[in-house]
């Protein structure tokens, strides 16, 4: 199964390969573009000296998980993305998918994948590690490994989105464009501090969409802000549940749509 | 001239089908009103944080940021600063042959689209937007008779230009068989200098300096210095200039460029 991912997935790259100048542009356009959205920020952050009490720092730990996890994504879930998989439902394509003796997911995976994403991915992680490097964070393997597991938990809220945004396709054909305040706008709002936010953005985007859960409250732990002393001690914690536990919600909602589904054909 | 005023008929028509086309799109400007407000809002807790406890920085109290994030969502659209892309597909699927053989110039055949497009994008999109900052935010309005006089001239001058940029621009689809790329490469630059993400007086002076030497910030950082009354007098008559000079300089441009790839075209017959 896997072994046929990979095949499909490396038809994929080797097509978007055709259009060399093309590709050349776009790659090296992504990752000096948002480079110089970083290197702006910082300029402006240096001349007001922070964030809600962050130094730059702190704020490119934010930054960078936040924008890394979600071209990882992008890139990895390129076939759910709601203007993608719009298409896929209008022209029929999806039909197609729904006759092969092969997992529905699966084939959806395979049917894009974006490697232009990997210039804001290297952004990404750059800005990341340059955050690491100007916190004295005291690293053990159980916070390693934790780093590593809040990546990924992003990595899997942001996939659960797009497959919400995709999932509501089987009803509405169209894409709903307010999805992107959830994905590209909670990318945006993810890379500052929480505490900025009014008090219904935060409570919104820590109870009903989880986003808060994911990197800011971790950041705290990880940065050892003072903003941990009021919070519950197990708030930093539940980036995993809230990464698999909504990308879990989206399969389940994706199933009852499957299921739902009546093409658009004649 | 007398080409011109036969054609004055056809280019109101193209302004006017153009605006009609985008209120066709209800259902996405309701979802892209919905996403300017939240990228509004956000954008707005930013600043403020940002500003923290300093009562003005190079010139700009918080209030003026504000309402300075305010204007970058009104007139996003109106100068479609995330991309455009009408021409470019057209040029790619061969269609470009009829629009070419018109009896009309092909610059302006597109100019006048982008007017009405942009026009009912001002209206559509931005001015909500501009009215739930007026009910959220001490908004900030232009001081001074001179400065709203001087407004439309500069939001009129802010299209022409962007316009241009994204004439030239979308010309090299007569070139590469996909120039996707080469756009979302050219429209991120303009998004970074345009003064979009932030305003220009907050950057370091060099880069200021080296951006000024470019058309994007006529797009909307001067029409927004404008608006705020930080250009007065003879800077604000300055930079109305520079404005029309930007479009004078890329509208040369376009031309010489459209005739070197208007011959570089081949359509595939059938």
């Amino acid at each position: 199964m896997l072994a046929l991912y990979w095949r499909l997935i490396l038809v994929r790259i080797q097509a978007q390969l055709q259009y060399k100048i093309s590709f050349g542009f776009e790659l090296v356009g992504t990752a000096l573009a948002t480079l110089i959205e970083f290197l702006t920020f910082a300029a402006v952050f240096e001349r007001f000296g922070g964030i809600g009490g962050w130094g730059l720092g702190e704020v490119a730990f934010l930054y960078g998980l936040a924008e890394s996890a979600f071209a990882t994504m992008d890139m990895l879930f390129s076939g759910y993305d709601p203007a993608f998989f719009s298409e896929l439902i209008r022209r029929g394509t999806f039909d197609q998918l729904l006759l092969r003796p092969l997992s529905l997911p699966l084939q959806v995976f395979a049917s894009e994948f974006l490697i232009r994403r990997l210039g804001r991915m290297a952004q990404g992680l750059g800005v990341l590690i340059f955050g690491l490097t100007l916190n004295p964070i005291l690293w053990t393997p159980a916070k390693a490994i934790y780093l590593g597991l809040v990546y990924f938990s992003t990595v899997a809220f942001f996939g659960g989105l797009f497959v919400v945004g995709a999932t509501i396709c089987f009803w509405t054909v169209e894409s709903i464009e307010a999805i992107n305040i959830l994905t590209y706008g909670g990318t945006g709002m993810i890379s500052y501090p929480m505490h900025i936010y009014g008090d219904w953005m935060q409570r919104f985007f820590t109870f009903v969409i989880p986003s808060a859960l994911l990197t800011y409250y971790p950041a705290l732990y990880f940065l050892d802000k003072p903003e941990l002393q009021t919070t519950l001690w197990f708030m930093p914690f539940l980036s995993p549940l809230a990464g698999f536990g909504v990308l879990a919600i989206a399969f389940g909602l994706w199933s009852v749509g499957v299921r739902k589904y009546t093409s658009t054909g004649s | 001239m007398g080409r011109w005023a036969l054609n004055d008929g056809m280019y109101l028509a193209l302004i006017r089908l153009a605006f009609q086309r985008q209120l066709a799109y209800r259902t996405a400007n309701l979802a892209g009103f919905a996403t300017n407000a939240f990228f509004g809002a956000m954008r707005a807790y930013v600043i403020i944080a940002l500003f923290g406890t300093h009562s003005a920085v190079a010139g700009y109290t918080v209030q003026a940021a504000v309402t300075y994030t305010g204007l970058t969502q009104l007139l996003l659209s109106y100068v479609a600063i995330f991309g455009w892309w009408d021409m470019m597909r057209t040029i790619r699927s061969g269609e470009v042959a009829s629009d070419l053989s018109r009896p009309i110039d092909y610059f302006w055949y597109w100019g006048a689209q982008d007017c009405g497009r942009g026009v009912a994008q001002l209206f559509l999109r931005g001015a909500p937007i501009m009215m739930l900052y007026v009910l959220f935010y001490p908004v900030v309005w232009p001081p001074t008779l001179w400065h709203w006089l001087a407004l439309p001239f500069s939001l009129a001058l802010a299209l022409l230009v962007s316009f241009a940029w994204r004439f030239i621009v979308s010309l090299a689809a007569f070139w590469v068989q996909d120039a996707v790329g080469i756009g979302r490469f050219a429209w991120t630059v303009a998004i970074f200098m345009s003064g979009f993400i932030m305003p220009l007086a907050f950057l370091p002076p060099w880069l200021i300096t080296l951006m000024r030497l470019t058309p994007f910030p006529t797009f909307m950082n001067t029409p927004f210095e404008i608006y705020l009354g930080i250009l007065n007098g003879p800077a604000l008559l300055g930079a109305l200039v520079e404005q029309g000079l930007w479009f004078v300089l890329l509208y040369s441009l376009a031309q010489v460029l459209l005739k070197l790839s208007v011959q570089k075209l081949i359509v595939q017959g059938g």
